[in-house]
């Protein structure tokens, strides 16, 4: 398998603490790479590490399978990137930030408007940068990110401090880029929705360590599933329920059924109709892969 | 390396600041018109009389403070808003960036010494001197001062990398700098001190056997010594540099 980046016992240590440790990252090539942890797991380290702002303690970094140590700036052609918070030049119009980039990666000026229409910045063009709002400088940032037309795009939390509607526009424009230019795409964010419905691949780290990595389906299968049942005397219910050998939990004054098959259900709802109690309620409860990921990371923290 | 030099000469264009270039000459201009000039008597060319007078605050104050100004500035942008970052993840080396930047300061404190050359003959025009311009020694004068303030660009441009703040390097050049009012005076130090040799450079009264109005011994030790050491530690500070 050839990988886009890939990253061999990745690691890095600032004074005593281990900020990175050990990461082995592997992004197959047309992958939106969710990269996922809580806030000072590391990941911004880590993509530091990625694009050469920061030298690795040890550990080495592959990208489209050349040594980034060596052929740094052969690789750095090929990609664009959004490190943290959005940078840009205070003092220079949207336009303008985007020429002064243009001039270095050496594309010629058609693609600002392009990138620009791209990020819908079209109107704030001539816009000092200084006065944007958090969402025009991260979309900015993107557009920044994609001049050169990257065959991999590193975005850095990007959808951080977007509104909803600015957050749902940034996954769009992600998603399509992928089929539409064939990009390879890594994104990092501390919050699973934001990247859940976009990401094929999920890396999560925490406390420097890579704890999960595999496709998003993969990590679906954790999100475990339960039937809900909301009865009157829940305790009596459930006592009667485990008395007839059915799996059952108590939790919240909710009884859950983690067989969930049609038959079992409507047996367990038979038997407890005829016990003479009142179910209000029968839901399918789905654990959120939000969930899952606190339950993951908690994890963690507690080993 | 063209391309980044292209890039940071348009940051630095659009931004107000470069206004600064003109701070210098100016000053030299006003100085040139309004002092009473001193009386170099029938044997000295008459330009030798404002050349003296504007010589000796453009060169030991305006010049350095100057081109320190100048380094703060094209660092500032790069503080503000993450910069540093975004420049330093293109396909570009940190080595030639630092080397870029470096380069862009020289040419504007040539092109400030060249406007500077302007106001010179400005003065006197204006003043309607007769004699002949006084072109050689002038032109070793300006020459002499843009050499002479390499070094200290090159320690205001790591300073200016190694502090965000704007103020830092500045007070660091003001310090150094407000002294050589005094170096300039002394036989003992004047020679060994690095910011004291933009005037010494520009002083037209100096000795003319040398190519410069300074001995080449001690351009080479003091000013060539001091730039080694001031762009060695830039250079080698900013590669490792954590970004």
């Amino acid at each position: 398998m050839e990988y886009i980046i890939q990253t061999k016992n990745l690691s890095k240590k600032f004074g005593k603490e281990l900020a990175v440790n050990g990461v082995d990252i592997r992004i197959a090539k047309g992958e939106i790479y969710g990269f996922l942890g809580p806030n000072g797991a590391g990941k911004s380290t880590t993509i530091r590490m990625l694009l050469g702002l920061m030298k690795p303690t040890s550990g080495k970094v592959a990208i489209f399978g050349k040594d980034l140590k060596s052929e740094r700036i052969n690789i750095l052609k090929k990609v664009g990137s959004l490190v943290e918070n959005p940078s840009y030049y205070p003092h220079l119009t949207a336009k303008e930030n985007l020429e002064a980039i243009r001039k270095i990666v050496g594309v010629p000026k058609t693609r600002i408007d392009e990138v620009l229409k791209t990020v819908r910045l079209q109107d704030a063009a001539n816009k000092k940068v200084k006065g944007f709002s958090l969402g025009m400088k991260q979309r900015l940032g993107i557009a920044t990110a994609l001049l050169n037309k990257p065959e991999l795009l590193i975005l850095d939390e990007p959808t951080n401090g977007l509104d909803p509607s600015g957050i749902i526009e940034i996954r769009e424009l992600i998603k399509s880029l992928p089929e539409k230019y064939g990009m390879t795409i890594l994104i990092s964010s501390h919050l699973l929705s934001e990247i859940d419905q976009i990401a094929t691949t999920v890396g999560i780290i925490t406390k420097g360590k890579m704890i999960f990595q595999d496709s998003i389906e993969e990590m679906r299968m954790f999100a475990r599933q339960y039937i809900k049942l909301k009865v009157s005397q829940h305790e009596h219910a459930w006592r009667t329920l485990l008395a007839s050998g059915m799996k059952a939990e108590l939790e919240d004054g909710h009884i859950l059924l983690s067989d969930q098959t049609d038959q079992h259900v409507a047996e367990a709802v038979q038997l407890l109709v005829q016990q003479g109690i009142s179910i209000y309620r029968v839901e399918e409860d789905k654990k959120s892969l939000e969930d899952i990921f606190l339950q993951m990371t908690k994890e963690e923290l507690a080993g | 390396m063209l391309a980044i030099l292209q890039s940071e000469w348009f940051k630095l264009r659009k931004s107000k600041i470069i206004l600064i270039l003109f701070v210098g000459p100016l000053i030299g201009l006003f100085i040139g018109l309004t002092g009473n000039l001193i009386d170099v008597g029938e044997q000295m060319n008459q330009w030798y009389s404002p050349l003296f007078m504007m010589n000796f605050t453009y060169a030991t104050l305006f010049l350095p403070l100057i081109s320190g100004v100048l380094a703060s500035v094209i660092c500032r942008y790069e503080h503000q808003e993450g910069g540093w970052k975004q420049l330093l993840a293109l396909p570009v080396t940190r080595g030639k960036v630092f080397l870029t930047k470096y380069l862009l300061l020289v040419l504007l404190v040539l092109f400030i010494q060249i406007l500077y050359l302007g106001a010179i003959y400005a003065v006197g025009v204006i003043k309607g001197f007769t004699d002949p311009f006084p072109l050689t020694i002038v032109w070793k004068s300006i020459i002499g001062g843009w050499v002479a303030t390499m070094p200290l660009v090159a320690l205001q441009l790591w300073l200016s990398i190694l502090f965000k703040s704007f103020a830092a390097p500045f007070a660091v050049n003001v310090i150094f700098t407000l002294p050589t009012i005094l170096a300039v005076n002394s036989e003992r130090f004047g020679p060994y001190y690095p910011w004291a040799q933009p005037f010494s450079m520009m002083y037209v009264g100096g000795s003319t056997d040398d190519v410069f109005f300074i001995p080449w011994d001690q351009l080479l030790t003091v000013v060539g010594g001091s730039f080694l050491i001031f762009f060695l530690c830039g250079y080698i500070y900013f590669q490792r540099k954590p970004i």
